[in-house]
C-alpha cells in the first residue's frame, strides 16, 4: 500500500543536526509492525531499566499497556478518526490518533469543533526517560499535523486533548495551550486546548 | 497542509520539547480484537504494578511501616519488600491470602490483582490498569493516590458481589 | 489533500435555514458542517452496531435518557 507522506525533520539529540523524516496521514501495516518489534521490545528494556536504578513510579512510563493494533482496529473505516505516524530511518518513530467529533470548552471557543488528540506516543528509544532520547522533534511533528489538520478542515487550528501526567509542562510551556484543568470524568488527566491564535503562535 | 516548512523551521521547534516528556490521552485499556493475533506484552508487569502499589498505599494509609504490616500478617519482611517493590517475582498464594484478610479486601479479587490467578472480570483488569497507571510514589499518601486507592477498593469490593450473582444466575439457568 | 467528488444537494428553506444557522454557531462553513454531521452520524451508527446505547444527560435535573435513533 502506498501511504501519503510529507516531508518533516527531526533533530538528532546528539549532534543536533536535522534528521529527515516523513509524515505519513494513516497507521497502516508498516507503523504497527513497527509497535510490535520494534517499540514493544524497547519498552520492555526501559521498564527493566527503571526497575533496576530503582526510578520512581511516578517516573515511569504511563502508556506500557496501550496497544496501536487494537487502536487502529477500533476505528478502521469511521470517518471521524484518523492516524499519523512519523518515520525516520526505516523506523516509526511516533504515532497519533486524533478525533474530529470533538468540541471546544474554552469559553472562547465552546461548542466549536476541533481536532482531539486522543492518543499521542512517542517511541522509547525518544522518550525523556532513557538516558539519551535519540530524537527530538516528533511529538511537535505530530501536534503540527493536528494543527494543519484543524486548519484544512476549517476548524481554524483549534486542537484538545488529554495530557499524560508528566507531559503536562511540555503543552503548557512549551506549545502555549491553555491548562483547562483536571478531568475527573477523564482519569484525572488535565485537559489543554489550543485557540485559533494559539495556533498561529504556534506554527509561528 | 503547508509545505513551506525548512529544515530550520523544524529545528527550532524541535528545541523547545527539550526536557520534556510528551504524550496525551485514556489510560484505559483497549478493547480486545478477536483476530489480534498479538498478545499484550506487559499486561502482566502492569497487574504486578497495580497489585505492589495496591499493597503499598493500603500499608502506608494504615500508618504502617513495611516491618509491621508483615508482623500484621504473618508475613517475613522479605516477602512484603518483594511484593511491594520487585515485578520480576509473582507472590506466594499465601501471601495474597495473608494480605486479603488484613486488608479485608476479597480474596477472589486479590489473586486476580496479584496475578496469580487469571482475570476472569473484564471491568477489574480494566480498573487494574487504570490504578497502576495513576499511582505515584511519593511518601505520604496524597490526595490524588488517596483517591485512587479508595475507588480501586471500591470496584475490587464490588466485584465479588456482581460475580457472585453471576454465578447464581448461571446456576438457576443451569438447573431450569 | 485527498481527491474530493462533488454532489449537488436540494434543501428545503427551513433545511438550508438550519444549515446556516449552525454554520454560524460552529463558525463552520455550510460544507464543513454536513461533513461533520456524516462523520458523528457514522460514529454513533459504529456503536449502535456493537450494541451500546446513546444517552442524554440533563445534568440540571440529575436526568439521563436513551436517545432512540434509528
Amino acid at each position: 500500500m502506498n501511504q501519503g507522506g510529507l516531508p518533516v525533520f527531526l533533530t538528532d539529540a546528539l549532534s543536533g543536526d536535522g534528521v529527515p523524516a516523513t509524515l505519513v496521514t494513516q497507521i497502516g501495516e508498516q507503523q504497527i509492525s513497527d509497535w510490535h518489534d520494534y517499540w514493544r521490545p524497547a519498552l520492555e528494556e526501559t521498564l527493566a531499566r527503571l526497575r533496576v536504578i530503582g526510578v520512581p513510579r511516578a517516573r515511569w512510563p504511563q502508556t506500557t499497556h496501550w496497544n496501536w493494533e487494537s487502536k487502529t482496529k477500533q476505528v478502521v473505516g469511521l470517518l471521524a478518526f484518523r492516524g499519523f505516524a512519523i518515520t525516520s530511518q526505516g523506523v516509526t518513530q511516533g504515532l497519533m490518533r486524533v478525533d474530529l467529533n470533538h468540541s471546544g470548552r474554552q469559553a472562547t471557543q465552546i461548542g466549536k469543533p476541533l481536532v482531539y488528540v486522543e492518543y499521542l506516543e512517542v517511541a522509547p528509544w525518544n522518550r525523556a526517560e532513557f538516558a539519551k532520547p535519540r530524537y527530538r522533534g516528533v511529538g511537535t511533528a505530530l501536534l503540527t499535523a493536528a494543527v494543519d489538520l484543524s486548519l484544512e478542515e476549517g476548524f481554524h487550528g483549534r486542537i484538545g486533548l488529554h495530557s499524560l501526567t508528566q507531559a503536562e509542562s511540555f503543552y503548557r510551556d512549551a506549545c502555549g495551550m491553555s491548562d483547562l484543568g483536571i478531568d475527573e470524568n477523564y482519569d484525572n488527566l488535565r485537559y489543554f486546548e489550543m485557540t485559533s491564535e494559539q495556533a498561529t503562535a504556534f506554527l509561528g | 497542509m503547508a509545505t513551506h516548512r525548512d529544515e530550520t523551521w523544524w529545528k527550532t521547534r524541535a528545541q523547545r520539547e527539550e526536557g520534556h516528556y510528551i504524550g496525551a490521552g485514556s489510560l484505559a485499556l483497549d478493547p480486545q480484537f478477536a483476530d489480534t493475533s498479538r498478545p499484550q506484552l506487559v499486561e502482566r508487569e502492569q497487574t504486578r504494578v497495580a497489585f505492589g502499589k495496591l499493597i503499598e498505599l493500603m500499608r502506608r494509609r494504615k500508618g504502617w511501616t513495611v516491618e509491621e504490616l508483615a508482623s500484621e500478617a504473618d508475613l517475613d519482611i522479605g516477602d512484603v519488600l518483594l511484593i511491594e517493590d520487585d515485578l520480576a517475582v509473582p507472590p506466594e498464594p499465601r501471601a495474597v491470602y495473608q494480605l486479603a484478610k488484613v486488608f479485608e479486601i476479597p480474596q477472589i479479587n486479590l489473586m486476580q490483582v496479584s496475578g496469580l490467578t487469571v482475570p476472569r472480570d473484564p471491568n477489574l483488569r480494566q480498573e487494574t490498569v487504570r490504578f497502576a497507571a495513576r499511582s505515584q510514589s511519593v511518601e505520604k499518601l496524597s490526595q490524588s493516590e488517596h483517591l485512587a486507592l479508595e475507588q480501586f477498593v471500591s470496584v475490587l469490593s464490588r466485584a465479588t458481589i456482581e460475580s457472585a450473582s453471576d454465578q447464581s444466575d448461571t446456576a438457576s439457568t443451569n438447573n431450569s | 489533500m485527498q481527491e474530493k467528488k462533488t454532489m449537488t444537494l436540494n434543501l428545503s428553506e427551513a433545511e438550508m435555514q438550519t444549515l446556516d444557522e449552525l454554520s454560524v454557531k460552529k463558525d463552520l462553513s455550510k460544507t464543513a458542517v454536513l461533513r461533520q454531521a456524516l462523520r458523528l452520524y457514522q460514529t454513533i451508527e459504529a456503536r449502535l452496531d456493537l450494541g451500546h446505547k446513546l444517552f442524554i444527560e440533563d445534568s440540571a435535573q440529575n436526568d439521563k435518557s436513551e436517545l432512540m435513533l434509528l
